[in-house]
């Protein structure tokens, strides 16, 4: 008889033990922050940081290709970045974990309505480092057929890739990676989900630089723009990336030495 | 950084703004007596005619962006008085905005008949007016209404959802008469048809020829940035080079005061060199768009209406076809 009384005890502790990690009130007054910070922020203290910098536009011009950039160098050990788009029926865009690059990451994704953007900067004391902008929208962008479908040979151009790979500093390169995809989000009639999903960067020693999980919301042919640590000699980085039918994509970069800068 | 943009966009955010500022006029509305009529008047254009030249008027818009406050008259149209009648360039962003011009041309040229609608192109400011004329004398290259076709239904909401109840009761309505002549005439006038693009896939240009008046649509632009949205920068350059070798009086850009000097045409086209040559430099240094947006405007452009606004959209249109033209091939292996 006492048993499920222990039972219900512990479930109020387990209950209470979740309440306690305060939220603070969101910038945005986004509707969904709350959820947002349960599914995709779990863990540690939240907290609004202005050692975050997100840029967003104003006004989505293209509602399937809205550019955001996060820099977070300001912040010290970042483990990871992830961003939502609260009020897109698939919220969570991406996630970036920067093992030796900086905590910077510039990608477009697709918004089906105005939307708060959220952006968490985890580090490795568990505290989730927040920011964000409102991007105004006409609708649609999550729910309408990818452009590649316009044309009946898409498959033939899967995973060209076109990149820019420069040095910023002694110690950063600057990648900027724009991969054929379709990221068909499984929510157009008639088109099954079908993205790339997965972006890792080695260096040529096999070493992982910075690893990248995409989700659905990344625009049609993901433009991402990253900041991997390199030594000043010349460097090959090698990038690999797989998609959710199993395809695997790898392509060398080379970074210029310093001697340029 | 990140809060101090949180609050500047708060004041800065499009919605919110025209919100607010909607809200303050219905405010204003009610406390005066005439509360029962206080919304048509708040949503009445004030359409006004410029005679530019000999029977000639433009209705010239704002240097702004479409926004609630200006209704979506940002746009200029024009007409022309001729022998039997009246012909008339672009009909402005809405039903409420074409039914206004057409009580304009009444008070103006009363009695007389309208012979033809021209379309210059298929962006929404210059043709969702068209439903207050007669569909059968609306004309334009084969190319715009095709344009108008696909694309017109997305502009429409696109509009309403801009302009909201400014745009009430209008719908898209494609020209019926194609054009490919070079000349016609029309009530005893002749007009020069020239078929140009790069401003959109289709830019048609008249010329009057009796006054000299060029209508050049949106491939000129005066004190008021251009939009690229479906732009071809080169193209655009080559349609400005024949514009400037058109005989002319005078041209009426699309957006800004009427031109007798070329200016617009001189305007349009070292802004769009800076705009590309900016941009190029931008994606060859492998910068993200939003760091693109933030690169200052030239000091020669500053003073261009909403250059700001058109610089960031223009980042979204021209980027991607230049990081495809920029950036090499990776040899991929899969």
């Amino acid at each position: 008889m006492l048993r499920p009384l222990t039972f219900l005890a512990s479930l109020c502790l387990i209950a209470t033990s979740a309440v306690a990690r305060e939220l603070p009130e969101d910038p945005f007054e986004s509707v969904m922050w709350q959820s947002m910070a349960d599914r995709f922020m779990p863990g540690g203290d939240i907290v609004f940081d202005n050692k975050v910098i997100v840029m967003a536009p104003l006004s989505a011009e293209n509602q399937f290709h809205v550019p955001i950039t996060v820099d977070a160098t300001a912040l010290d050990n970042v483990e990871e970045i992830i961003a939502v788009a609260d009020l897109n029926p698939i919220p969570l865009v991406l996630s970036i974990r920067p093992q030796a690059a900086l905590s910077y990451v510039g990608f477009r994704l697709k918004l089906q309505q105005t939307s708060p953007i959220h952006v968490g900067v985890r580090t490795s004391d568990g505290v989730w480092h927040v920011a964000g902008a409102i991007v105004d929208a006409a609708g649609g962008g999550c729910t309408a057929p990818a452009a590649a479908h316009g044309n009946s040979n898409w498959m033939q151009t899967l995973g060209q890739t076109r990149a820019y790979a420069g040095r910023e500093t002694l110690s950063n390169a600057r990648l900027t990676l724009r991969m054929r995809h379709p990221m068909d989000t499984g929510l157009a009639a008639g088109i099954p989900v079908f993205y790339m999903n997965e972006l890792v960067i080695r260096d040529d020693a096999g070493q992982v630089l910075a690893e990248v999980d995409m989700y659905e919301p990344v625009s049609e042919n993901p433009t991402l723009t990253l900041k991997p640590l390199v030594g000043s000699d010349e460097s090959v980085l090698r990038v690999s990336t797989r998609d959710t039918e199993g395809n695997v994509f790898e392509f060398p970069l080379t970074v210029p030495s310093s001697a340029g800068l | 950084m990140s809060q101090l943009s949180v609050s500047l966009r708060k004041s800065a955010a499009p919605f919110s703004q025209s919100r607010r500022r909607a809200l303050q006029w219905m405010v204003a509305g009610c406390g005066c007596a005439a509360c029962g009529s206080i919304n048509a008047r708040l949503l009445d254009f004030d359409l006004s005619a410029v005679e530019i030249a000999s029977k000639t008027w433009a209705v010239l818009g704002r240097t702004d962006y479409f926004d609630m406050s200006n209704g979506g008259n940002i746009v200029n149209v024009a007409f022309i008085e001729v022998p039997d009648g009246v012909v008339v360039i672009d009909t402005g962003p809405s039903k409420r905005y074409g039914d206004a011009l057409l009580a304009l041309i009444e008070k103006t040229l009363p009695g007389k008949r309208i012979l033809r609608v021209y379309n210059t192109h298929h962006h929404p400011d210059h043709f969702l007016g068209n439903q207050s004329f007669d569909a059968n004398i609306i004309a334009a290259p084969a190319q715009v209404i095709e344009n108008i076709s696909i694309e017109g239904d997305g502009f429409t909401d696109n509009m309403y959802r801009l302009l909201g109840d400014w745009m009430r009761g209008t719908l898209p309505v494609a020209p019926t008469v194609a054009l490919d002549a070079e000349q016609e005439s029309i009530g005893g006038r002749s007009f020069s048809l020239f078929y140009l693009s790069g401003h959109t896939s289709s830019d048609f240009v008249v010329r009057d020829d009796e006054t000299g008046v060029v209508f050049a649509g949106d491939l000129a632009f005066l004190y008021r940035a251009p939009t690229t949205p479906h732009a071809n920068i080169h193209a655009w350059k080559e349609s400005l080079d024949k514009l400037a070798g058109i005989d002319k009086d005078l041209l009426l850009p699309g957006h800004g005061p009427s031109d007798a000097k070329d200016e617009s045409l001189a305007q349009t086209r070292d802004y769009l060199d800076w705009l590309h040559g900016t941009l190029s430099d931008a994606v060859s240094r492998g910068l993200t768009m939003n760091e693109a947006m933030i690169i200052p405007i030239s000091s020669e452009f500053e003073g261009l209406g909403v250059v700001r606004t058109e610089y960031e959209r223009s980042v979204v249109h021209l980027y991607p076809a230049l990081e495809d033209a920029l950036y090499p091939v990776i040899e991929v292996t899969q």
